[in-house]
């Protein structure tokens, strides 16, 4: 049987990566007495998927997973089972069983993410919206990467306009602006929260301090048929 | 508790941040009264290292399993951590309560290898206490350090307060002890010393005092007053069955070392190879029985999830029972996908078919340590392995389907000659021809051999203490022989740094004179030198000249069996005839035999045991 699984990633566990989080999650499914199922062949694993990683350093209150069970375990005793061995920052919020042969990997689309930092000039929340809302109004939003190959360092440019959904300054508190934003992600087109922060550095007036730069996601969306919904 | 926002701050900005938050699974978490004693344990490397380091999971555990003792882990930050706590004015903090290591009542740092000594000064300065012991006060903890390097603690003196030879278990518990009757008494430090300095095992250097010989060497080692022993005994453990072992230990988040569950099957060695150390200082031989191992086995899994079991011991094929102790781990644990690791196996002395059934699940490549190229010069070193021995090893091998080999060699033994080093060569190709003369069809995968030499260093409480080390120059030479003579596709050939092994071996055999050289070299930024991209070595030789210290002449000098060593006041249970007498027949190219066939008469059970071994 196959449980999707939503998660949180949050306080210290933020600095722990994407395969140092397989880890912990393999070492807590035995702990835990979760029957999950080996593949065949000479190096077995365990038939588990992670939705999408994380960069060191976000937190996350919607974080997905899709585990394939060698027999039947209640959802709701998955969960239970989970959270009483998981470390403090890691929680199962809700699981269900799916008949889905789809990973969550293939689905994801979208994620939402709270982004906080400090700015170096001062700007009221009014004026941040103006800047925001001419960074959304252009038709290219150029994201320049480089590539190492061998020796070569290839540059590659981008026009990422598309991949941002929505953004919006929600609100301007102790120096700290958030903003809330939604980005493409998955393995057809992908904006990172960070990426998005050296666009907003390059096309508006807005200087971000790096030092105070706080990301969050708190949800993932996926996208059969044009329409956008929740993974469970 | 230090600063958690500016931690968080730092944390984005340096490489592998989790080395630095704590909170794995079993971790332990107290309230601190005022009845608590608070010990940080130091591993002076980066986390990774340290947390592969059994028994530093053994110590934490045991002294946490008391309710007013708090066992907490500090390791070396790596540099850019350390440079942004630096700037951030962060002390050195433990991973558990985020204190800083200077409110603790004690600092225990474990002494693995010696060029781990500099990392030891900077993180005691980067905790806030002074690097010298006699500039610490009532508000410091007390230093405290123990480990296989221990044995010979002298270049430490000065900055550690007091060591503790021998095993930790139950020493550990008595001089938290006296703590704490300190700590109700009240008194000063010195009062302390003089309390722990009454406990067998404990070296306060401060209550000894040296005079040397115009020559440099040592005249004479006492105490200042007869209260204080002449001797340090070294501490066992005597029923190692009975004695405590974790039955659950600390799941990092980060990939390390060694990550999985260790089970100690047992203490000591009687092979008696005339270079190890460990074979010496560990003895007498004493076995966990398979009903404890199995037990803990299970207790470990369940507590860590851990996808591995390693047997852990200085030779794992010598423990009695092994092949039914590996038969019951594979019957229990093959279908919970959970895998068997054997390091330290003499493939002389263990059937292939069972690492052929462990290996079922991914084949790994096969390690042998024959350590010399020529019969004569294992002779000398007292391996007992044969040229036979590793031949009929590696045929069965390769006709089982493994065709990655790794040899393992030192050069610069004592007696050795050029025709020894071209020695490791044959012996390489000989296992490539074993591999070839095989018919194509049986041969499966690629033929890899790896070859790696290196450089001996000769330690206290061995046959070769008295040997002079080869000069860096003769070690270069040697291996740039190997170099130029092993052109070979399918072997690879890989050396250690013949300078890091020079200071190793003035470091090892060292007095507390270098002490003043290790604080120079510290003040010149000498730290992680096991580290090559962070060794300088010709920082320690600015050092050296700075304290007038000549580094030859504690590598490169022949002592004369009467000279007072360095450590001769410790007693590790080995008579130092029985020290002369093995170097006398390493020079003969005579053998001794495994003492578990028969006593050779070391001494061991005499002063530790009261009877048999």
């Amino acid at each position: 049987m196959k449980i999707r699984a939503k998660f949180t990633k949050l306080k210290d566990l933020k600095y722990i990566s994407h395969l140092d989080l397989m880890r912990v999650f393999q070492r807590a499914f035995r702990r835990a007495n979760i029957p999950v199922k080996y593949s065949e062949g000479f190096n077995p694993h365990p038939q588990f998927s992670l939705a999408t990683a994380l960069a060191l350093g976000v937190t996350s209150d919607g974080e997905y997973m899709d585990v394939d069970l060698e027999e039947y375990m209640s959802p709701e005793d998955f969960k239970e089972r989970l959270n009483s061995v998981l470390p403090n920052g890691i929680k199962i919020l809700k699981a269900v069983s799916l008949e889905d042969k789809n990973s969550i990997v293939s689905l994801v689309r979208w994620s939402t993410y709270i982004i906080g930092f400090k700015v170096q000039n001062e700007m009221t929340l009014a004026e941040i919206a103006e800047e925001v809302e001419k960074f959304l109004s252009s038709d290219e939003l150029i994201l320049i990467k480089e590539k190492k190959k061998g020796n070569k360092i290839t540059v590659k440019e981008n026009n990422v306009r598309d991949r941002i959904k929505e953004l919006f300054p929600l609100s301007y508190q102790n120096d700290i602006i958030v903003l809330k934003t939604t980005l493409r992600t998955g393995s057809q087109g992908n904006l990172r929260p960070e990426e998005l922060v050296e666009l907003l550095e390059k096309y508006t007036s807005i200087t971000i301090i790096r030092d105070s730069l706080k990301i969050h996601r708190l949800e993932l969306f996926i996208e059969k048929g044009g329409v956008i919904s929740l993974p469970i | 508790m230090i600063n958690k926002e500016q931690l968080d701050n730092i944390l984005n900005k340096v490489e592998k941040p989790a080395r630095y938050i704590g909170n794995e699974q079993n971790i332990v978490i107290k309230d601190i009264t005022e009845d608590t004693v608070r010990f940080a344990f130091a591993f002076p490397d980066v986390y990774e290292v340290g947390m592969s380091h059994l028994g530093m999971h053994i110590l934490y555990n045991l002294l946490n399993s008391k309710d007013d003792i708090y066992c907490e882990r500090v390791f070396a930050p790596w540099t850019d951590m350390e440079e942004e706590m630096r700037k951030n004015n962060i002390p050195l903090y433990t991973l558990e309560s985020k204190d800083p290591i200077k409110d603790f009542d004690f600092v225990g740092f474990t002494l693995q290898y010696e060029m781990s000594y500099t990392n030891i000064i900077n993180m005691i300065e980067l905790g806030g206490i002074p690097i010298l012991s006699k500039d610490r006060t009532k508000l410091h903890p007390f230093i405290i350090a123990g480990g296989p390097c221990a044995y010979n603690p002298e270049p430490l003196v000065g900055i550690i307060d007091f060591f503790v030879i021998g095993e930790g278990e139950e020493i550990t518990l008595e001089i938290i002890e006296a703590y704490r009757q300190w700590r109700k008494n009240g008194g000063d430090r010195r009062d302390y010393l003089e309390m722990v300095a009454q406990i067998e095992g404990v070296y306060v250097p401060e209550f000894y005092s040296v005079e040397y010989n115009e020559d440099g060497t040592i005249k004479t080692f006492s105490p200042i007053e007869s209260k204080y022993p002449s001797k340090i005994k070294k501490r066992i453990i005597k029923n190692l069955d009975e004695s405590f072992f974790p039955d659950k230990i600390i799941v990092p988040y980060i990939e390390t070392v060694h990550d999985r569950v260790m089970l100690e099957i047992f203490r000591g060695c009687t092979r008696g190879c005339r270079f190890c150390q460990a074979g010496i200082i560990y003895r007498p031989v004493r076995e966990r029985s398979i009903g404890t191992l199995l037990d803990y086995a299970r207790k470990l899994i369940e507590a860590t999830g851990h996808e591995e079991i390693s047997l852990s011991s200085l030779s794992t094929s010598d423990y009695s029972q092994i092949l039914e102790l590996v038969n019951k781990l594979i019957e229990e644990y093959k279908d919970k996908k959970i895998g068997l690791s054997l390091p330290s196996l003499r493939l002389d002395s263990f059937p292939l078919e069972i690492i052929e059934e462990i290996q079922k699940v991914r084949k790994t490549g096969l390690t042998f340590a024959p350590e010399a190229g020529t019969q004569r010069l294992r002779d000398v070193i007292n391996k007992g392995i044969t040229e036979e021995d590793l031949i009929e090893s590696t045929e069965k091998a390769f006709s089982l389907g493994w065709s990655t080999v790794k040899l393992y060699f030192m050069i610069g033994l004592p007696t050795e000659t050029l025709e020894d080093v071209m020695g490791i060569k044959n012996l390489a190709y000989k296992v490539k021809d074993i591999f070839f003369r095989m018919p194509k069809e049986q041969r499966k995968g690629n033929l890899n051999i790896t070859v790696s030499t290196s450089c001996f260093v000769p330690k206290p409480f061995t046959p070769f203490q008295w040997y002079p080390q080869d000069s860096i120059e003769t070690f270069n030479e040697k291996i740039s022989l190997l170099k130029s003579s092993i052109r070979d596709n399918k072997i690879t050939y890989n050396h250690h740094d013949s300078r890091l092994s020079y200071l190793e071996a003035v470091l090892a055999r060292g007095d507390r004179r270098l002490s003043n050289v290790l604080i120079k070299a510290w003040e010149k930024g000498c730290k992680f030198d096991g580290w090559a991209d962070k060794f300088r070595f010709e920082k320690w030789l600015e050092a050296f000249e700075e304290a007038g210290i000549d580094p030859s002449f504690y590598a490169n000098r022949e002592r004369s069996y009467d000279e007072v060593l360095p450590w001769d006041f410790i007693d590790v249970g080995v008579s130092k005839k029985y020290l002369i007498n093995e170097n006398e027949k390493a020079k003969k190219g005579e053998l001794t035999k495994d003492c578990r066939k028969g006593c050779t008469g070391c001494g061991i059970n005499k002063s530790f045991l009261g009877g048999v071994c």
